[in-house]
């Protein structure tokens, strides 16, 4: 089978058939579980600016945030353990509402309509902002290597604390590091 | 070594790796899906996990077609031997890994490096492709709780046995394990079930 005989229908039934098949093997084969620990970042550095648009083509820019904790998350629809974090991001997100804190998740090279139907298909809706990295830019200017990879940004807009992999960011030993964060 | 694999049963093997700077005990599992007969490897060593998962041809065209790489170069990948890989940090320490330090060794004998991510990222960039995610990071300076997955690519023919060794580094001690015997998925999942 080639690409070139493959009709759009035949592609989609192909991907749907083998995404059941492989979505049924990684639920027979536990994936890792999601831990809580944020590595703290050693030498402090500056977060890099960015300004990125989210579902609405509303333009956020990082440095607006300047006296908010910032949780930075990079992700996308295909990557599984991204899909299992965010419940617990929301989770924290409706927590700290109205505090000094702010989630920001940053989707990579996907389409908003693609996201936006991705979405309504998880167990909780997101309301936290989504941003649309469309080229990677700013993924590689924090030197993002994987997905999901995110960071934990103090008030004054320095990158303190990052996790490699999907996390349960509404953990207290969490919590407990954005709120000596927001105490700073 | 596994001579035989019970359906649905994970088998405990326990081998030393020899190999290794230090003896490294070693515990791989080897997992048989029951519905497609795919397998998956799992290793876990001092402070390092590593599992890898069979994953058949059409499954990676059908990856790499929807975020719309060229047929050819679709193509191109699906004919790797190509593995879903999870790695992770299991130690209270900082944990790296590189997959340029990785072998694969043929039934000859001959070791080959395994490919990294940077070297399909450079390859893809030459002919226009800038999507540059699904593949297993190139290396990881892993904290406490990190872990990470992507598909690791070997070049090989479909039907050949090799042995897989792996290296990473711990407190700044470097490590070495090795998963023997492993095999391609098959070419369809037609093949793998009429031959079960």
């Amino acid at each position: 089978m080639t690409m070139q005989t493959i009709t759009p229908f035949k592609f989609v039934s192909v991907l749907s058939c083998f995404l059941l098949i492989f979505s049924a093997q990684a639920a027979e084969r536990q994936q890792p579980k999601l831990g809580y620990w944020l590595t703290a970042i050693s030498k402090p550095m500056p977060a890099p600016d960015f300004t990125l648009g989210d579902m609405d083509a509303k333009k956020f820019s990082i440095k607006d945030y300047r006296g908010k904790v910032i949780l930075l998350n990079f992700w996308a629809t295909w990557c599984p353990p991204c899909r299992r974090e965010m419940p617990s991001m929301e989770r924290l997100h409706q927590k700290f509402k109205g505090k000094d804190f702010i989630v920001l998740a940053a989707n990579q090279m996907e389409e908003v309509d693609h996201v936006f139907a991705y979405t309504g298909e998880l167990e909780v809706d997101p309301t936290f902002t989504i941003l649309f990295d469309k080229d990677s830019n700013v993924s590689r200017a924090y030197g993002v290597l994987g997905l999901p990879t995110t960071y934990l940004i103090d008030k004054k807009g320095n990158i303190r604390f990052r996790a490699i992999g999907g996390r349960e960011f509404d953990h207290p030993e969490v919590e407990k590091q954005i709120l000596q964060l927001m105490q700073e | 070594m596994p001579t035989k694999i019970v359906n649905s049963q994970p088998i405990k093997i326990i081998f030393l790796c020899l190999l290794c700077a230090q003896i490294q005990a070693a515990e791989v599992t080897i997992h048989k899906n029951n519905e497609s007969g795919l397998l998956t490897w799992s290793s876990k060593d001092d402070g390092f996990s590593i599992e890898l998962i069979q994953l058949i041809p059409d499954f990676v065209r059908a990856v790499y077609g929807k975020h719309g790489l060229p047929a050819d170069e679709v193509e191109r990948i699906a004919g790797y031997c190509v593995f879903g890989s999870i790695i992770q940090n299991t130690s209270r320490q900082q944990m790296s890994y590189r997959v340029s330090d990785w072998r694969y060794v043929d039934k000859n004998g001959k070791a080959y490096p395994v490919k990294t991510k940077a070297q399909w990222l450079e390859e893809w960039r030459k002919v226009g492709i800038t999507f540059a995610w699904t593949l297993l990071p190139e290396s990881g300076d892993f904290g406490i709780g990190d872990w990470q997955q992507g598909f690791t690519t070997i070049q090989l023919d479909r039907n050949e046995k090799f042995d897989l060794i792996y290296t990473w580094t711990l407190d700044g001690i470097k490590h070495q394990g090795k998963i023997e015997n492993m095999s391609c998925a098959p070419a369809d999942l037609s093949t793998n079930l009429t031959t079960q």
